[in-house]
């Protein structure tokens, strides 16, 4: 393909020419870790401990050699086994021999060929940790989607389809290839290798679009034999040395093709794919919509709280000084009140006090005892007479009533001591 | 041009966070204007980004596109 272009300045030496030959053959990716299926024939393990036989079957034939150690052999492998290899090829540049070299040898079992080449393929990655292999997120937005898929299919019509409805006129490059038969997985290599230059930041440049920023990869449903291309080594390789996210999008939901254990994204179908990975344009911009109503709203709502707090402070500012002198009346009518309080008191006391002298003393007046019928009895020079002692025999004296008085004089004198 | 796909993701994160903390309240004037003006560029962005996403439709066979990329090869 490249070499017809080269400059070459007479005829090559065939040693150097095979040696060319080989260099192209073990730089394809192609030829290189494929799975291969065909009978062993001229079966020889020789002394050296290597093995050489040849792969067949009714279209072709190919040398083949395992070298001392590099594989277990199944010990049922003889002539006429059916067996799956799994080889680079090689030049064998002393004789101009193509020859694989084999690195693993399997006998074909009930399996089939095939379900066997994919089995070994998945453990194989297994054990180099390409299963496991961090995956590459898809854009939120992807600005250039790469498409891979059978040109003219159904599945294109549909992802087309639901790409108009959730993004109109997202950008898109479709790249139709072949997705079943002999040249399938040739092709889908092929096509994984131009969107990796589309993704090309100069490339892409050029093209004046932006780079290829995610590869959607598949094809409707269809037999097993029809999706096999994408469980075939090649196509696997490509995908996993893809710089930008791949993904799987093969057949219907139930398929799981090896593809969809290396993508970065497994969709069950081409349309899963779509709904995946290209977002609803009016959801987004409904969303952007919100968060700018949403920022004004936070922004103005600051802002208003700040001002109604000023408003507020200002008012406050204006009474400040009146609620001083409120506050100083309110205490002193308080004080007051309080005094006015403390002195009626007092003189309520006061007055109580009084009025219960004043009785105290109108009960205890003498006048009182006289208007009993109790009379005061008085010497001539004004004595009251407390007791016999103070009277003699004929003495005379005054005897005081409540409405006059009257004068007597003494006549008999008994002392209590006498009546006792 | 690699970098868009961080760019609208991480504008879009950060707008959210900005609209919550507005939301919250509670900040000076200065950092609320601040903010606001923040958050309105980044929505300016994100509305940029979806327009980008729109573009020329290809649609070509493997060959063709093989020709093309051939030709435009420096």
């Amino acid at each position: 393909m490249t070499g017809r272009g080269e400059v070459t300045t007479g005829p090559l030496p065939v040693g150097q020419f095979v040696t060319m030959v080989k260099r192209a053959l073990t730089s394809e990716p192609l030829f290189q870790r494929q799975a291969i299926k065909g009978e062993v024939s001229q079966w020889k393990s020789y002394a050296s401990g290597h093995t050489y036989f040849t792969l067949r079957d009714n279209d072709g034939q190919m040398s083949a050699v395992i070298w001392k150690g590099r594989c277990a052999i199944h010990p049922s492998i003889k002539e006429g086994t059916e067996v799956v290899v799994t080889a680079n090829v090689d030049v064998y540049v002393k004789r101009g021999n193509i020859q694989l070299i084999v690195e693993r040898i399997e006998p074909v079992n009930a399996l089939g060929a095939m379900e066997e080449a994919k089995r070994l393929l998945v453990e194989r990655l297994r054990n180099e940790g390409e299963l496991d292999r961090p995956r590459t997120r898809p854009p939120v937005i992807p600005k250039h989607i790469a498409i891979i898929t059978g040109a003219g299919s159904a599945a294109l019509a549909d992802m087309q389809k639901l790409i108009e409805n959730r993004w109109p006129g997202l950008r898109r490059t479709v790249i139709g290839v072949l997705v079943q038969g002999q040249r399938a997985s040739e092709e889908i290599v092929r096509a994984l290798a131009l969107t990796r230059r589309l993704a090309d930041p100069v490339v892409a440049a050029q093209r004046g679009e932006p780079p290829v920023d995610l590869v959607i990869v598949g094809r409707g449903g269809g037999s097993p034999e029809d999706l096999w291309a994408f469980n075939l080594e090649p196509v696997i390789r490509s995908i996993i040395a893809s710089p930008v996210p791949v993904v799987s999008a093969v057949g219907h939901e139930s398929d799981l093709l090896v593809s969809d254990l290396v993508a970065d994204v497994r969709a069950s179908t081409p349309s899963n794919a779509i709904e995946r990975t290209v977002p609803v344009r009016a959801e987004l911009e409904q969303w952007l919509d919100e968060l700018d109503e949403r920022l004004a709203h936070a922004t103005r709502r600051t802002f208003g709280d700040a001002r109604q707090r000023l408003i507020g402070l200002h008012a406050r500012l204006k009474v400040a000084p009146l609620a001083g002198i409120n506050m100083e009346r309110r205490s002193m009518l308080s004080l007051q009140s309080r005094l006015n309080r403390a002195t009626e008191s007092k003189l309520a006391n006061e007055r109580t006090r009084l009025a219960s002298i004043e009785a105290s003393l109108h009960t205890i007046h003498p006048k009182r005892v006289l208007e009993r019928g109790y009379a005061m009895t008085q010497t001539k020079d004004g004595t009251v007479v407390t007791n016999t002692k103070m009277l003699e025999l004929g003495q005379e004296f005054s005897l005081h009533f409540v409405d006059g008085s009257a004068e007597a004089a003494v006549t008999q004198i008994h002392t209590m001591e006498e009546e006792q | 041009m690699t970098e868009s796909k961080q760019t609208y993701n991480e504008a879009a994160q950060r707008l959210e966070a900005i609209v919550a903390t507005l939301e919250r309240g509670g900040m000076g004037l200065d950092e609320t204007l601040k903010m606001y003006e923040e958050g309105a560029a980044l929505l300016k962005t994100c509305q940029a980004e979806l327009i980008a996403a729109e573009g020329r439709l290809n649609e070509l066979r493997l060959d063709d596109l093989e020709q093309e990329l051939q030709t435009e090869a420096p």
